[in-house]
């Protein structure tokens, strides 16, 4: 099942971020095929969506970038800057928390593994 | 692993231009998504344009411009100290319109060791204003604007400065 793209908009700063304090540095493609990977094919983070975000984080300064030249394209290299590294923290402890509320609400009962 | 040429990269940079994307970094971040995708997918002699207008139509829901839009939109909205709460706001306000009432007042005593009655009541009277801001404010009722949360922000802007002017 592939969750439906109104459940991942919300989160999609966090994976994000995330992400990048996992990886130290990464493309945009790398970010999607990772994200696939790890969520067993159940997260598809579509370019539409993707670029958008990335571009906002480099505008807020908590992502940084580094270009590398391909021939005539161009590919740009995502990564954490320390504004970034906390904002990750904040993000991620405030997902944790609210998946929680979530999980009380709906009244779910948490899989024991 | 397909050969991606110049011509494919030119003709995919002004596709993109002509279908709404302007920025240039977004242009190069699909272009080397796209370039990637065709290197993985497609063997050498096959058809690299077919296989654009595929996989450019998945990027999108109904049009490829949308993309330009989300981006300028989280750019236009990624600054959360534009949302000022009331009072933040009407510190703002009193700084700027009383603040230099107050500096003129201060350097005005220091150089002539005291301060006229003109000087103390322009900076009163001019205190008002801010009171009369904030008074139109918190008489607003919230349920007003169903677009304001409970606990207000005003968005520091010149629309809604103007509204309260």
């Amino acid at each position: 099942m592939v969750y439906s793209s109104e459940l991942i908009k919300g989160t999609l700063k966090t994976i994000v971020l995330k992400l990048l304090a996992d990886n130290k540095k990464m493309y945009g493609y790398e970010i999607t095929q990772r994200v696939r990977e790890v969520s067993g094919d159940r997260i598809h983070i579509t370019e539409g969506a993707l670029y958008p975000t990335l571009h906002a984080l480099e505008a807020d300064k908590l992502v940084t970038t580094e270009v590398e030249y391909i021939g005539k394209r161009m590919r740009k290299y995502y990564s954490l800057s320390p504004a970034g590294k906390a904002a990750t923290r904040e993000r991620v402890k405030e997902l944790s928390a609210f998946m929680q509320t979530m999980a009380l609400l709906l009244d779910i009962q948490p899989k024991t593994v | 692993m397909f050969p991606i040429t110049e011509q494919h990269i030119d003709f995919v940079v002004r596709d993109l231009d002509a279908n709404g994307i302007k920025t240039p970094d977004l242009q190069q971040n699909l272009l080397d998504h796209i370039c990637i995708l065709a290197e993985r997918d497609l063997a050498e002699g096959d058809d690299f344009y077919g296989y654009y207008r595929l996989v450019i139509s998945s990027f999108y829901k109904e049009e490829l411009a949308e993309i330009e839009a989300e981006t300028r939109f989280l750019l236009r909205h990624r600054r959360p100290w534009l949302l000022l709460s009331r009072a933040q706001f009407l510190c703002g306000l009193f700084v700027i319109l009383v603040g230099p009432f107050i500096a003129f007042g201060l350097l005005w005593l220091i150089r002539m060791g005291r301060l006229p009655l003109q000087v103390w009541g322009g900076t009163l009277i001019f205190m008002q204003f801010p009171f009369l801001v904030w008074l139109v404010i918190a008489l607003t009722p919230e349920r007003y604007d169903p677009l304001l949360p409970k606990g207000s922000k005003v968005l520091l802007g010149w629309r809604p400065f103007i509204s309260i002017l």
